[in-house]
């Protein structure tokens, strides 16, 4: 079989869209006339899908923890973090209060009545939990009791993944969004950067993380599980039915080599 | 004691690279990766302030390139995998000039420090001549 008849199937989560895009770019030039397709999906929707039989060769994930909770070891033996991230509040020039807003205040902004803010979906997306998870931390961080609550009643709109969140600031739908830093800045969005105790970005408050708990659909249709926060940390491996398992791991080995660390780094990312 | 060695890297070593050197610290007494450096970087008693994710691994990728530590990808038994760092000879050449630069400091330091006390002694002694 030549290359040109062979195609390399990728599934990754929507907030990998440009990294993804960077790679596949430097990928066929190096392998020219090889067809590669990606689907950009929430991580969570996405580890189902292969579930339920959609064939890829490659699985890129918004949560390393998705590997081991769905995939391993029926769909893929191993699996790689290669970057992390955190979680921040994007918003627009345009959005309301964004004159007001700070690291500080931001919650009191948020429950004004007339501003609009936005989500992930948390049965579809990582940073749908997350945000939920972010919540929980905020009510103990600050010592607010019902917080979460109120936030998560206050919250006007649900995407189904974390891109959907940054074109919906951009475009002005929602003031603001909980969205990956990394989005924010791929599209120039102002932020307010969170504490590092409730943003899941660091390794040193793994303990703490974990006392929010988020319930989402499992693997079994109608039944649900609970899972624990933890340092936002993105993974990519291959499928154990990928066609071509060489050309994957090449593919694998650039994500995760120099040259995926400047492409990562550029999209926003910490390279791991 | 390398003293040309010193001064020379005295100048060049900005404070903020201090974490290069805490890294190094902590490869030599065992090969890690990130997550767990930054875990373990956080509860040193050396450390002080908070070691965020973006600044450990912005080291370690420009250390890594630097020839200080070496990495390869591990396969984790019952997690994920992840880039295994560890200390090459260049490294611990770096470490131990580091503990030389930090040994020159405290000297440096104490010296300050005699000085202000005698400072101290002579203002509170002038107070007491005054009353």
């Amino acid at each position: 079989m030549t290359a040109s008849t062979k195609s390399l199937r990728i599934i990754h989560a929507g907030a990998l869209q440009r990294v993804m895009e960077n790679c596949v770019e430097r990928f066929s030039i190096q392998n020219p006339g090889l067809n590669i397709e990606m689907k950009g999906v929430g991580s969570r929707e996405g580890a189902k899908r292969l579930l339920s039989g959609e064939n890829y060769d490659i699985i890129a994930l918004a949560d390393q923890a998705l590997f081991a909770e769905l995939l391993v070891p029926d769909v893929v033996k191993d699996y790689f973090v290669f970057a992390a991230d955190q979680i921040v509040i994007g918003y627009g020039l345009l959005s309301r209060e964004s004159k007001e807003i700070t690291k500080e205040n931001w919650i009191d902004n948020l429950l004004k009545p007339q501003v609009s803010f936005a989500r992930s979906d948390h049965h579809l997306d990582p940073c749908g939990y997350r945000t939920l998870m972010v919540w929980q931390l905020a009510e103990q961080f600050y010592n607010r009791p019902g917080l979460s609550s109120a936030l998560e009643a206050a919250c006007n709109s649900i995407y189904p993944k974390s891109l959907d969140l940054s074109s919906a600031v951009f475009t002005g739908n929602v003031d603001y969004a909980f969205l990956y830093s990394s989005e924010a800045q791929q599209l120039g969005l102002p932020y307010i950067a969170l504490p590092s105790r409730i943003n899941l970005s660091n390794p040193a408050y793994a303990d703490f993380y974990d006392r929010a708990s988020v319930t989402v659909e499992s693997k079994i249709p109608g039944k649900n599980v609970i899972i624990h926060g933890n340092p936002i940390e993105f993974a990519i491996g291959l499928s154990k039915q990928s066609q071509y398992p060489e050309l994957a791991q090449s593919f694998v080995d650039l994500l995760t080599g120099p040259e995926g660390s400047s492409i990562l780094e550029e999209c926003g990312f910490i390279p791991c | 004691m390398d003293e040309d060695k010193i001064s020379e890297s005295e100048s060049t070593i900005a404070i903020e690279r201090s974490i290069q050197a805490e890294l190094l610290l902590l490869l030599g007494q065992r090969p890690s990766h990130g997550y767990e450096l930054i875990q373990r970087l956080n509860e040193a008693d050396f450390k002080s302030g908070e070691a965020d994710a973006a600044t450990v691994y912005r080291n370690l990728r420009r250390m890594d390139k630097d020839g200080l530590i070496k990495s390869h990808w591990e396969v984790g038994e019952s997690g994920p995998g992840r880039r295994l760092y560890k200390l090459t000879p260049q490294g611990e050449s770096s470490l131990k000039l580091w503990a030389q630069y930090i040994v020159q400091q405290r000297a440096l330091l104490e010296k300050f420090l005699q000085a202000y006390f005698q400072l101290e002694e002579s203002l509170s002694g002038n107070e007491d001549g005054v009353n």
